[in-house]
């Protein structure tokens, strides 16, 4: 039995759910996070990014402040929200619902489309049956 | 790879987080939970209070990492030289796979 952690971005929360259905999986638990990823280097990336997420800013907002904002996204001092998606799954599911996940959640931004981590689980119980292992799931 | 789940004050987590920074370990998630210790929560005034607000940060980390930034959180978790009760815990278990989603790169 495995564990796996996706964390995502919070608009494909919906698409990711509709990949985890379509792979067989549909238990899953998610939570509302923040977290920063590795720090980019490429300033072509980050330059890119800038001007996307500006260009998402509303008229009534302080045009310097928006600045600030994507400014402190980027080079890594602010934190950002993520969806946080735990999924159980038996051992020979694991490659199919990580390709899933992947097809879902990536984008052309080039950076934080997420990251998925696999970890061992030892053992489930049923609380409705008190079925235990596999049969868990 | 390993899996750091430590649970820290929440007013210790910018600190913690400018320290892994500083230390070279940028990546990290951070949720906001309730829970309580070894010591059954805080009684005051009577008051059993047992779901005491802390929290979560994850950190995914390569094997011979994990001693430098377990000492880093330790160190900037604490809220004195002694620690305090309420300080928090670290804990590490193992990842088998890691992928970055936007290249499909295995690995950290």
């Amino acid at each position: 039995m495995k564990e796996i952690i996706a964390v995502i971005r919070m608009n494909k929360t919906n698409a990711m759910k509709r990949a985890l259905v379509e792979a067989g999986v549909a238990g899953f638990t998610a939570a509302k996070v923040l977290g920063r990823g590795k720090l980019v280097e490429d300033p072509a990336v980050i330059a890119e990014r800038k001007e996307r997420l500006l260009a998402l800013a509303g008229d009534e907002v302080e045009p310097a402040e928006t600045e600030q904002l994507v400014d402190g996204f980027l080079d890594g001092s602010r934190l950002f929200p993520r969806r946080l998606f735990t999924i159980m799954a038996y051992d020979g599911d694991v490659p199919r619902i990580v390709d899933a996940i992947m097809q879902a959640n990536r984008t052309t931004n080039k950076v934080g489309d997420g990251k998925i981590f696999v970890l061992p689980v030892l053992d489930a119980v049923r609380v409705r049956t008190g079925e235990a292992g596999d049969a868990a799931l | 790879m390993l899996l750091i789940r430590a649970i820290v004050r929440p007013e210790k987590k910018d600190e913690v987080l400018a320290e892994l920074s500083r230390a070279g370990f940028h990546a990290a998630t951070v949720v906001d939970v309730v829970g309580r210790g070894k010591q059954k929560g805080i009684k005051i005034g009577g008051i059993v209070y047992d779901e005491i607000p802390k929290s979560l940060i994850l950190m995914a980390v390569r094997d011979e990492d994990k001693d430098d930034v377990v000492r880093t959180v330790l160190a900037a978790a604490k809220t004195s030289d002694k620690g305090a009760y309420g300080d928090g815990k670290v804990f590490v278990s193992p990842i088998e796979e890691a992928y970055t989603i936007s290249s499909g790169a295995k690995g950290l």
